[in-house]
């Protein structure tokens, strides 16, 4: 028995040795040309945003053809430099960046929405751009977009181009039921009170029972931007001066009560809680709902399918989600960060490729494709962006829809089931806004402390 | 004297096992590599809140969050129901044994084709199936009059829906390995059996079952581990919903470690859902195991 014990521990032992020969990490090296300091790799991490350098229509477009190109012009005066690109699909994002994040495998820049990425701002793992940021480009983007990539006075999200939210309808159906008086101009984005929509969603369900008048959805996360907008119709700004979640006033109830009141009343989407926005966004596009969510770049998009005859044409239109006080709108910047991995000298390039794709006069065009943050892009594209005018008279309603707050990520799990109770019964909206209130709160609370920025 | 002999003789039996280690040995490298290290180092996960730039020890304060997390006690409940309705579903298998050999091969084939159908690619199928506002089950039901039926989207439905959806899936392979091993029973027992005037559910509760019970014995094993683990079917049917009602354990822990980045917590969840397979699985061990 000894002896076995005895052989036991020998094989033990060996497997710990080999064991501990894993215990170093590799860290990837920065070294590149023999001795040269300067010569960095930087790998640049994207989701899908448009495809092209300037346009899709470019032959042999596709999602990192914009920072291919940026490199390509980045090494004629930097040519140690070396830059990886790779897309990354957009629901992988949060799985891949924490496996990197913990196995100290980040790439050097990520470019995304900027909400989607501030959960990184707040675990210390992005590093402020404010250097980066010159006088000039202070001026040429508005305040409006600054607030929303800034955090505790540093920017860690340097502006590239944005996307409104807005809903999207289908004109001719409108048509046909008779409500013309409801429709906007062609490039204009309709305003309506909220009796308007609850006229026009009545209106279509009586004239055309086939077809659902309003696109709601609730099965995940996807698209919880629109639905913690409609929260805030009857003024509720969701978030108080403190940054604490007041959804459970007054004014919150009634919004989800009134979402609530048209989807029993069958002027909604059917089996909401277990619809995604795919799956809404879908049926729009095939005439199976009226009133859709949408943003710019899904709107081009369904355009484009039109005209290339995958989607049927339909007179297509944009509205603001309807508020009782003034109408709400919200608006994706997507941007570029740069990870704080350790290595000082990556972290500097990563940051001057990020600022020379985010300044150079002819790169900073290919924002039209979202919508330009910068007034002197805007003003050089307009005539290719018949929208571009109606989104700047909306920037008054713009709301900074995820407040920066820390645990956003876990904000939005914790709403979508609240709906879902709602909508199946399970709880009264009233209960519904109290739970979530006292959820969202504690999970603020929370990642306030497990924020490093905050401290 | 004795001494030298006794140490000759050590070093004789060692030399003898040394080889069978050493054929061991690779194996249980990579047994202690893949296995052993990453359970260790889970447990130790779970004891820290881990914040990129550091590992604050923590103790137990992960768990007693868990606890508080009516989610996920939830999901605890769910796995439970979870593991017991697949493993009597398991039972299912046996009724496939000694029916008419006309039409026995298509019964198992057509329990066993899901089997071979990856899960995702299953899960997606249900989905357009049961999806409320254009699937093929509501509209079948629309057709006849039967509107607004959304057995993802009810909370009291959800968890039957998905068992079924899993059972339909795996029951195939149970109802292959009972066979083998029922095929492998020589006739003679039944024979004899029948000469005697033992009646048919005495030959299958006395000759039948006792037989098969090593098969019983791994497919519930096997199965509670592989329902522990069921991820694919929650995340592309339900997503946890409809208001966390079909959140299992395993779904909890990826939430915690790939959505929420409380690695802590997720391990936390790690070692309970090893803790639950242990007392899941020894009892059948004890009931079935050693009995010869």
């Amino acid at each position: 028995m000894k002896k076995k014990m005895l052989s036991s521990l020998l094989v033990l032992g060996v497997a710990g040795l080999v064991l501990s020969g894993c215990g170093t990490g590799d860290k990837k090296s920065s070294e590149t040309a023999k001795g040269d300091k300067k010569a960095e790799e930087v790998e640049v991490w994207l989701t899908p945003q448009w495809k092209g350098v300037q346009s899709p229509t470019e032959e042999g477009a596709d999602y990192d053809s914009f920072f291919k190109e940026a490199a390509k012009k980045y090494n004629e005066k930097n040519p140690n430099v070396k830059i990886n690109v790779q897309v990354i699909p957009g629901e992988q994002r949060s799985d891949k960046l924490s496996v990197a994040a913990q196995t100290k495998t980040l790439p050097d820049i990520f470019f995304d929405s900027s909400f989607a990425l501030s959960e990184y701002a707040h675990m210390g793992i992005l590093t402020p751009l404010n250097d980066i940021v010159d006088e000039q480009s202070k001026k040429d983007i508005p305040q409006s977009i600054w607030d929303n990539v800034t955090i505790n006075d540093n920017v860690y999200f340097y502006p590239f181009g944005h996307n409104p939210g807005t809903l999207a309808y289908n004109a001719d159906m409108f048509k046909e039921v008779g409500l013309d008086k409801y429709i906007g101009e062609e490039h204009d984005i309709a305003t309506w009170s909220v009796d308007d929509l609850t006229t026009i969603l009545k209106t279509l369900k009586e004239k055309n029972p086939d077809v659902a008048p309003f696109g709601l959805f609730a099965k995940n996360n996807q698209g919880d931007t629109w639905n913690m907008s409609y929260m805030r119709m009857f003024g509720n700004p969701f978030f108080s001066k403190d940054g604490s979640i007041i959804l459970n006033e007054e004014s919150g109830e009634k919004a989800l009560t009134y979402l609530n009141d048209i989807r029993e009343k069958g002027y909604t989407t059917k089996g909401a809680e277990s619809l995604t926005s795919n799956d809404v966004n879908a049926m729009f596009q095939n005439k199976q709902t009226a009133i859709n969510f949408t943003n710019s770049v899904l709107f081009s998009g369904i355009q484009k399918d039109m005209e290339d005859g995958k989607v049927d044409k339909f007179d297509m239109r944009l509205a603001n989600i309807p508020g009782e006080k003034q109408p709400i709108s919200f608006t994706y910047v997507t941007s570029s960060v740069v990870f704080d991995t350790g290595d000082k000298e990556r972290m500097e390039t990563a940051k001057d490729f990020v600022k020379f794709y985010s300044t150079d006069a002819e790169l900073v065009k290919a924002s039209k494709n979202t919508l330009p943050v910068r007034e002197s892009v805007s003003k050089e594209v307009a005539t290719e962006l018949p929208y571009l005018e109606a989104y700047n008279k909306n920037s008054d309603y713009v709301i900074n829809f995820s407040n920066n707050t820390p645990g956003y990520a876990e904000l939005r799990n914790a709403f979508f089931p609240e709906l879902q109770a709602v909508f199946t019964g399970e709880k009264t909206p009233k209960e519904a806004v109290d739970n979530f209130t006292d959820q969202g709160n504690r999970i603020i609370e929370t990642n306030k402390k497990k924020s490093v920025i905050l401290k | 004297m004795k001494e030298g002999n006794k140490r000759k003789q050590v070093l004789g039996e060692l030399k003898s096992s040394l080889t069978g280690y050493l054929f061991v040995g690779p194996q249980l490298i990579l047994f202690i590599l893949f296995i052993v290290y990453p359970v260790l180092e889970g447990f130790k996960m779970s004891l820290y809140r881990q914040t990129y730039t550091e590992d604050i020890f923590v103790g137990l304060e992960n768990y007693k969050e868990l606890f508080a997390d009516p989610v996920f006690i939830k999901s605890v409940f769910n796995t439970i129901i979870f593991v017991v309705a697949i493993v009597f579903g398991l039972f299912v298998a046996t009724t496939v044994y000694d029916k008419s050999a006309k039409y026995i091969s298509f019964i198992r084939g057509s329990f066993y084709l899901p089997v071979m159908v990856s899960m995702v690619v299953m899960s997606m199928i249900w989905n357009f199936l049961l999806n409320p506002a254009n699937g093929l089950i509501s509209y079948l039901l629309g057709n006849v009059g039967v509107d607004d039926v959304n057995l993802l989207g009810s909370s009291t439905w959800v968890m039957p829906t998905i068992i079924f959806v899993t059972f339909v899936g795996n029951v195939g392979q149970s109802i292959i390995l009972y066979i083998a091993s029922m095929i492998g029973i020589p006739e003679d027992y039944f024979e004899a059996a029948e000469i005697d005037g033992a009646t048919r559910w005495q030959r299958m509760t006395k000759i039948l079952i006792p037989l098969v019970r090593p098969t019983t014995l791994y497919l519930v094993v096997i199965n509670i581990i592989a329902v522990l683990k069921i991820f694919v079917v929650i995340q592309l049917l339900t997503g946890g919903g409809p208001n966390n009602s079909s959140v299992t354990m395993m779904y909890y822990l990826y939430q915690n470690a790939f959505i929420y980045n409380n690695t802590g917590v997720a391990a936390a969840v790690g070692v309970l859902m090893f803790v639950v397979a242990l007392l899941l699985s020894i009892p059948q061990f004890k009931a079935f195991g050693n009995k010869k």
